[in-house]
């Protein structure tokens, strides 16, 4: 494992901080008001708006507002996707914290880039419609472009590799940034994700029968599935020694990351846990500490009734009595901004000191043995974090994070 | 750290197997364009298509039941490379082989029928089988359990300049010291619908031949297919050097990110240069950034021969880089004018000293990014 040299001149692994963060999503713009969403158990999620629904059995999802994305500061602008000015609001939050942070390389990641520009482009060429502004939808429809955009706006010039590994995308994109500075090749990488809510993939989670009619209840014993949500968050990571060098504030430090895939089949983790329990456990090593440091879990509990029994019973075998929650009954699942919102609220909890609520939660499920932060938020001591995202494809990724030493 | 090229895979129009694509192009032949019709406009498209006999030896396994062309052709090349450096994944190394895909407009067939389902007779009628294949990493999934790789898989999306920038990604990773093997798969499937949107994009052409470096840009061919490249830790060809890419925010200003990634790439041992261009606007930012950064190297792209694949691009660039510089030579540029500023691959040109060759790639949406590939020394 890389090292920095110490002063005494022992040798320590690179620690990698968090030096600034901004998210918008159905919980709100920005730290504050997601701490408060957090803190007050708001379920933000309503029925859906931006398309119709009516042949859908879920007709509801976690949903940004549009009036209060940023239109930016142009004609051009009005071009972007709306998952461009949702990386834009996110990006200038965290830029406000921190003027300095000028990143070296960006990871973002993201599940369907502008998809519904290709829908309008599609429907379009359907219908015979005006097809007027398709070069337009075409040119802004890759999932690159919310990235390139956010970075123009505030003159960044950082190469970006963008991580499409379905719902585990966000965690996947800060894993890798977290690997990128602690291998030595960079000192400040900035890192997230984002997805915009988008007929196609609302569609397709409905024709799976993986979204449900009802409330999203993560882990309850009658779960009936997910509701989709959608969302941007970035946080600014850089190398621990050098962050303090120049004075920069310190959210936290992401301190393990790991990353399994599970080949059981393209939809369904296998039944054993086996995917999730081996990405927590890779975590555990990358960070080179016990399970029993471990204070809360930030599940991926989608609440579909296979993948939190996976989730479910992967905890309860590594981590005995430890609270869990999933944020997602509260804003439902942003897909490829899922883990890196779900960053942020580990960064909230972190700084103060609380644990994040699972909503709509009634009744647990006697199959596994799992401490859920039930219905309300609530005080706690909280140094060490883990957070959980697990995709299509069986691609899963936990990392975690630790209160920095005051 | 060092890396080398420890093994490679190719499917392509012109056929599978990287010999054998090889010598095709060596002797300066071209895939044969095929018709594609548009459902909705009632257009006909030109593209490059890959050969049912390509695939012949595919495995049968459950997971290619009912995949898209793009997840067969990333599979085919995947196991070649694989194949080609003698590795088989078993048990104890199912962890130390890493998977990165690189990937542009993903499984876009099976995208578009699924959305037409939906825009033709409403939400009820959305399949539950094609959705799956519509994720991005659906191929990415598809060969790591064919394979049974179970750590880390990653899919990378991007324009034309992916490719380059999963070899990038895995260097990244290969710092692992827990990895011995990354493998880099670019892939890329053709379907009307791509051709009607570059179409609107003004950056197709609708017959062959592509003409690089020409004097106006009149469009590309699209091409399917895919490319894999197994990075180890040793290899006879080196990844010398990796670019980290860059974007450009208009199109004027192309030329001068990739001025900045050929100056940082060249030092001396660009003997070949293996473009990006492809009858469009980047020919001209390529031409710009090479006459005025590069002194001496012939260049080549094989965008005439084998179309515009994007997201398998970039690795068929690094695959052609390695064969240029294991046989000291580069197949013949097709269809380009004479360069007043540099000099462009023709038949028989040998450099069979060469130590170094360079890809560039420009990307139609905004990426830029590069590598040099030397031999050993």
């Amino acid at each position: 494992m890389p090292t920095s040299t110490v002063s005494s001149g022992k040798s320590l692994p690179i620690r990698v901080a968090v030096v600034a963060a901004g998210v918008v999503s159905p919980l709100g713009f920005g730290l504050p008001e997601t701490l408060n969403a957090l803190r007050g158990a708001r379920d933000c999620v309503s029925p859906v708006t931006r398309f119709a629904v009516e042949g859908c059995r879920c007709q509801t999802a976690g949903q940004v507002p549009d009036e209060r994305l940023e239109s930016g500061n142009g004609r051009h602008d009005k071009r972007l996707h709306r998952a461009s000015r949702m990386m834009i609001a996110a990006l200038r939050e965290a830029l406000t914290q921190d003027r300095q942070f000028k990143p070296q390389l960006t990871v973002i990641g993201t599940t369907s880039g502008g998809m519904s520009y290709g829908e309008n482009y599609y429907r379009a060429l359907e219908r015979h419609g005006d097809l007027r502004r398709a070069p337009s939808w075409i040119a802004n429809y890759p999932p690159q472009k919310p990235v390139i955009d956010a970075q123009q706006n505030f003159d960044i010039a950082a190469p970006c590799q963008v991580i499409a590994n379905a719902c585990a995308s966000g965690t996947n994109a800060i894993g890798h940034a977290f690997e990128c500075i602690r291998s030595g090749r960079y000192q400040r990488v900035l890192t997230g994700g984002y997805d915009a809510l988008s007929e196609l993939v609302f569609v397709g989670f409905d024709s799976l029968q993986a979204s449900t009619p009802e409330k999203c209840r993560p882990f309850d014993r009658d779960r009936s599935g997910m509701v989709l949500g959608e969302g941007a968050a970035v946080l600014a990571l850089e190398n621990l020694e050098t962050a303090q060098t120049r004075g920069a504030a310190i959210l936290a430090e992401i301190v393990g990351y790991g990353v399994s895939t599970d080949k059981f089949h393209m939809t369904h983790a296998d039944p054993s846990g086996i995917g999730p329990r081996q990405a927590m456990e890779r975590a555990l090593a990358s960070a080179q500490i016990p399970a029993e440091t471990i204070d809360y879990i930030n599940a991926h509990g989608t609440a579909t009734p296979f993948n939190d029994a996976a989730e479910g019973k992967a905890i309860s075998q590594l981590f005995a009595g430890v609270p869990v929650s999933s944020t997602k009954s509260m804003m439902g699942h942003a897909l490829g901004a899922a883990g890196a919102v779900e960053a942020i609220v580990c960064l909230l909890a972190l700084e103060h000191q609380f644990l994040p609520p699972n909503i709509n939660f009634r009744a647990p499920d006697g199959d596994v043995d799992l401490t859920i932060v039930e219905n309300e938020s609530r005080a706690a001591s909280v140094r060490t974090v883990l957070s959980n995202s697990f995709g299509f494809g069986g691609t899963n990724a936990s990392i975690m994070l630790q209160r920095s030493a005051p | 750290m060092s890396l080398g090229i420890a093994g490679m895979g190719w499917v392509t129009p012109l056929g599978s197997g990287v010999e054998f694509v090889w010598n095709r192009l060596r002797k300066g032949e071209e895939a044969i364009a095929e018709k594609l019709d548009s459902q909705p406009g009632g257009r006909c498209y030109a593209v490059f298509r890959v050969p049912d006999a390509a695939l012949a030896t595919l495995p049968r396994h459950p997971r290619l039941r009912r995949v898209s062309a793009i997840s067969r052709f990333a599979t085919a090349a995947g196991l070649e490379a694989l194949q080609s450096a003698g590795i088989k994944v078993e048990a104890n190394n199912t962890e130390r082989i890493a998977l990165v895909f690189a990937i542009s407009n993903g499984g876009v067939t099976y995208t578009r029928r699924f959305y037409s389902d939906i825009v033709k007779t409403g939400p009820q009628s959305a399949s539950p089988l094609l959705f799956p294949e519509t994720v991005f990493n659906a191929p990415a999934s598809h060969l790591a359990a064919l394979l049974g790789i179970t750590g880390a898989s990653y899919t990378l999306v991007g324009d034309g300049a992916v490719g380059l920038l999963a070899i990038r990604m895995a260097e990244d990773l290969m710092t692992n010291e827990a990895l011995d093997y990354c493998l880099v798969v670019g892939a890329e499937e053709v379907d009307w619908l791509l051709c009607d949107a570059y179409r609107q994009w003004r950056l197709l052409r609708s017959q062959p031949p592509i003409e690089p470096f020409g004097q106006s840009a009149r469009g590309m061919i699209l091409s399917e297919g895919a490319g894999a490249v197994l990075l180890g830790r040793s290899g006879s060809i080196k990844l010398g050097k990796t670019h980290p890419g860059g974007d450009y925010r208009k199109r004027s200003k192309a030329a001068d990110v990739l001025k900045l990634v050929l100056s940082d790439l060249s030092d001396g041992v660009g003997d070949f240069i293996i473009a990006s261009a492809n009858g469009t606007f980047i020919d001209k930012a390529e031409c710009r950034a090479i006459s005025q950064v590069v002194e001496s190297g012939i260049i080549y792209t094989f965008k005439p021969a084998l179309g515009e694949s994007v997201g398998a691009g970039g690795i068929w660039q690094v695959i052609v880089a390695a064969q240029a510089l294991r046989y000291g030579e580069l197949p013949p540029l097709l269809h380009a004018p004479p360069q007043p500023l540099f000099r462009i691959a023709r038949a028989g040109d040998r450099a069979i000293t060469a130590r170094g060759a360079i890809a560039i790639s420009c990307g139609l949406s905004q990426q830029i990014a590069g590598l040099r590939l030397s031999t050993e020394s």
